[in-house]
């Protein structure tokens, strides 16, 4: 009996969907600019989508006590884990699963009127772009190469945006307000603060470190503004629950499920050790990686950690040597993790040698020199590819800036635009450009590729690997490796009962 | 490997089944979908008719009644007085007058949002935690600000306050500190001398009743520290993944934690997934899909005894309203309308639902205390009270306040 009725609703949910109606199946209004009902609907000067219609419809009627009736994302398994990296996968069902559901967000906050003045539209910009020294960070501050890249991504959007006319309804300009995040104990926190309620500003683009993301987006939970990062890589940054969070960057998760499938099953290793840094990107990066190797039988049988701009890796090296490692993975930046190469060429030690996305930086390549043939990269992105977008974005940066966009530059563009493309649409409301954003139903189409959102908000995209061949990186997709990921289909999009 | 996982399995199977053997109901609920209780908890001798105490009698105040801000992130009670902060503001409503005064930065606050409140019971002065702007001293009229750069407080975002004897801890967004208000001296607290995995502070809470403080630590899951002692506790979730709860009552259920209380014998800790109480040998989760609490996002909870503890969620006041018969209760308001509703389930299953003519405020709720039989809600857009004439514990045949419910839906 229960599993006839279980059966049942089900089908009342998958049905609509596969059916395409799943949104209009919902109870709230279904309106498109044709029937709309609405006493004063507002003319976009762009064009806009009938299911976009119907969310701004819904948001705008709820004011501080309703809850909108908005579609949610429902996933069929996190972060499109393969069953067999599913945690006690191989043992048990979990009494309960996070993270399938999309949060919804039930405060006030749509009930806010706009304010009746503004001289700008004020975005905030969190991210390391000023040398200091950084608790968070594990001592004296090393990111601000990434952090400098994002804000140029970040201005180029707000520069375009503001050539095209601006914020439409006011006809006024968007502002960035930048904020550095290196400060001392946590000071990234203080930023969002004074972001949020001095600047007032209507979203934050943020930030690189996983630390000081984590503490921004405990803040803007608590003052209800929303998050949009573009370069912190970390796991765990979304496994929060915040509704007011989105990410356009694919996460380590997935780079480390890409280098463990390439590393275990494409090229049959078994004894991989890791060298990280010890600070907060370098301990989550690979956790990912080594939960996988566990669960795929091969468990790391050595991790080394060294400080960030650590010179004598001869220590941790000689223990990875002697524990008879087939290959090495480093997570940690593009410096430390040429160095590290240089020094296991210069001991002898042959493993090949694989990383994070960071040692796709430039750096990587100046400092390792030869040595970098052969390295396989992990990357959140493929920017080899050929798209007319992208090169456009690339002519334009390169002609701003004078110099070439990388995957920090280039995420943080694609946020801002969205970022952008929302507050147009929502109207100088937080919740309602928050629930612009967290509604999108169609793919994102970004510099990046296409950005799809998970049931958390975070980018759905699959990382790339990328190889250094004959002095360049070449970047292959899972079915370029034939690595296929069997998972359910994802990211299913259906109404709130 | 995967071994080492299959043993946790293993040893977790084990220490649930003992625990479930020992359940004192000691066999499966009748009906197989209804959640299994825990140690402590039987429904054998209770009909739906055995009823918690429902709050039926709300007053709400905003703006218009004199709150400096409609956002309330903080209420303390304190004899005759209700501490509210606010996210621009501090007030304190009388109850004698039914007036509020208020403090914004224009009249010395040190900064305007107000995150945590504790009253000092020894000096009666207010310890204010503020978000983003340290913390502030009212004491005879007058702010006294610590800060980052002026005292040894490690930062300024402060989400919670306790007193502890003469000292104040501050649950900040980079760990904790303690003040010594005789010394002056102070004390950080972060990953370099305290088990935090994360030092995300969270909130904390002092227990006089065990000389502990309990701090719930965003990541680290909830720290114990033993005030006599100065050792510390942890309780972290015991399958160490974000994504699931591998087994039903085996720990503490999520590292993101929002709030502990230990009241009566029992540590109730809430995070932004369910909530869960621990009686010092068993654990028990609660999750809205199985208790009828509104859900699992809990902002914060206060606990009344080891049977009550009330839950702030966003989308309605879930209560514990007698872990022994596993009855809850929660506070709804009907959107635009003021009225509400109050849902009691036992086991899952809803067995009453009350109209309120009042409700609570709203249904974003951000915190809580009580007053003597009352209860103060803080919620996202005005503060509740909740009148508890004819309160009592644990659940009551034919109560009084249903007596009273039904009486007035005759009329």
């Amino acid at each position: 009996m229960y599993r006839l009725t279980a059966v049942v609703a089900l089908l009342l949910i998958v049905v609509p969907f596969y059916t395409g109606a799943a949104v209009a199946a919902d109870s709230g209004p279904t309106v498109g600019t044709a029937s709309r009902t609405s006493a004063n609907p507002e003319k976009f000067p762009f064009p806009v989508d009938e299911y976009t219609l119907s969310i701004l419809e819904r948001i705008n009627q709820a004011g501080p006590y309703k809850v909108p009736q908005l579609p949610l994302r429902i996933d069929p398994v996190y972060a499109d884990t393969p069953k067999e990296l599913d945690p006690f996968g191989r043992l048990t069902q979990p009494f309960k699963r996070h993270f399938l559901t999309q949060m919804e967000y039930t405060g006030p906050g749509r009930g806010i009127p706009e304010p009746t003045h503004v001289d700008t539209v004020k975005i905030g910009f969190l991210g390391p772009i000023e040398p200091t020294v950084s608790v968070a960070t594990g001592g004296k501050s090393h990111e601000e190469n990434l952090g400098k890249m994002m804000l140029r991504g970040c201005q180029l959007a707000i520069e375009e945006a503001n050539a095209a006319g601006g914020y439409w309804r006011r006809k006024i300009p968007f502002e960035l307000v930048v904020r550095n995040d290196n400060g001392l104990w946590g000071s990234s926190g203080d930023e969002i603060i004074r972001l949020a309620y001095k600047e007032n500003v209507w979203a934050i683009i943020g930030t690189i470190d996983g630390a000081n993301s984590h503490i921004a987006i405990r803040v803007a939970l608590k003052a209800e503004i929303p998050v949009i990062n573009t370069g912190d890589t970390d796991p765990t940054f979304i496994e929060t629950n915040i509704p007011w969070v989105i990410r356009v960057i694919a996460d380590d998760r997935r780079q480390c499920y890409l280098l463990a499938d390439y590393i275990y099953k494409k090229l049959g290793l078994n004894r991989v050790g890791i060298i990280r840094a010890s600070n907060r990107y370098g301990r989550f990066g690979v956790r990912e990686f080594r939960d996988a190797s566990r669960r795929l039988e091969r468990p790391v049988p050595i991790e080394m950690a060294y400080f960030v701009g650590q010179q004598d890796f001869s220590l941790e090296l000689q223990r990875l040597a002697d524990a008879q490692v087939e290959a090495i993975v480093h997570w940690g930046d593009a410096e430390d993790g040429a160095r590290i190469l240089n020094q296991m060429r210069e001991m002898g030690m042959k493993q090949p040698f694989f990383a994070c996305d960071r040692c796709l930086l430039d750096d990587f390549v100046k400092i390792a020199g030869q040595n970098a043939e052969g390295v396989v990269c992990a990357s959140p992105w493929n920017p080899a590819r050929n798209d007319s977008r992208l090169e456009e974005f690339r002519q334009k940066f390169k002609a701003r800036f004078g110099c070439e966009p990388e995957t920090y530059a280039a995420h943080a563009y694609d946020g801002t635009q969205l970022l952008i493309w929302a507050i147009q649409l929502a109207g100088l409301n937080r919740a309602k450009i928050r629930d612009v954003l967290a509604t999108r139903r169609d793919p994102w189409h970004g510099v990046t590729g296409d950005i799809m959102l998970t049931a958390v908000l975070d980018r759905a995209s699959d990382a790339y690997l990328a190889v250094r061949e004959n002095n360049e990186w070449k970047f292959y997709s899972r079915e370029d490796l034939g690595l296929p990921k069997e998972v359910p289909a994802r990211c299913v999009q259906v109404s709130q009962n | 490997m995967w071994r080492a996982e299959f043993l946790w399995v293993m040893i977790s199977l084990l220490a649930i089944g003992s625990a479930w053997a020992e359940t004192a109901s000691g066999e499966k609920a009748p009906n197989a979908q209804l959640p299994k209780l825990a140690f402590g908890q039987s429904v054998d001798n209770v009909t739906d008719d055995d009823l918690p105490y429902v709050y039926t009698e709300w007053e709400n105040f905003t703006e218009e009644d004199g709150l400096p801000n409609d956002h309330i992130f903080a209420v303390r009670c304190a004899g005759e007085k209700v501490w509210v902060g606010t996210e621009d503001g501090l007030a304190c409503y009388d109850k004698k007058t039914r007036k509020f005064t208020v403090w914004k930065e224009k009249d010395g606050l040190p900064w305007r949002a107000v995150t945590g409140i504790d009253v000092d019971p020894k000096t009666g002065d207010v310890w204010l935690a503020l978000f983003g702007g340290g913390v502030a001293r009212l004491s005879g009229g007058r702010f006294d600000h610590f800060h980052q750069l002026n005292s040894g407080l490690v930062n300024n975002v402060v989400y919670g306050i306790a007193v502890e004897h003469d000292n104040v801890w501050c649950a900040t967004t980079a760990g904790a500190s303690r003040y010594n208000t005789t010394t002056k001296e102070w004390t950080i607290f972060t990953e370099k001398n305290a088990p935090m995995e994360e030092i995300w502070n969270y909130n904390v809470f002092y227990s006089p009743e065990v000389n502990k403080i309990f701090l719930a630590v965003w990541g680290s899951g909830c720290l114990e520290f033993d005030v006599p002692t100065e050792r510390w506790k942890v309780y972290l979730d015991p399958d160490r993944e974000m994504e699931i709860d591998l087994f039903r009552d085996d720990g503490i259920i999520h590292v993101i934690t929002t709030a502990a209380n230990y009241v009566g014998g029992a540590l109730w800790i809430s995070t932004y997934f369910g909530q869960c109480r621990y009686d010092g040998r068993y654990w028990r989760g609660f999750y809205a899909h199985e208790t009828g609490i509104p859900s699992d996002f809990t902002n914060a909870l206060r606990a009344r005894s080891a049977q009550e503890c009330w839950m702030c969620t966003d989308k309605g006041l879930g209560v514990v309203a007698d872990y022994a018969t596993d009855t809850y209760v929660s506070y709804y308001r009907n959107g635009d309308d003021p009225a509400g509703r109050a849902e009691v389930f036992r086991q899952g299953r809803k067995i009453k639902e009350v109209p309120l003519k009042t409700s609570i405020a709203h249904n974003f709720i951000i915190a809580m205390d009580f007053d003597g039989d009352d209860v103060w809600v803080g919620t996202a857009k005005g503060l509740s009270h909740g009148i508890g004439r004819g309160y009592y514990p644990g659940v009551k045949r034919h109560p009084e306040w249903l007596d009273k419910i039904n009486a007035e839906g005759k009329k």
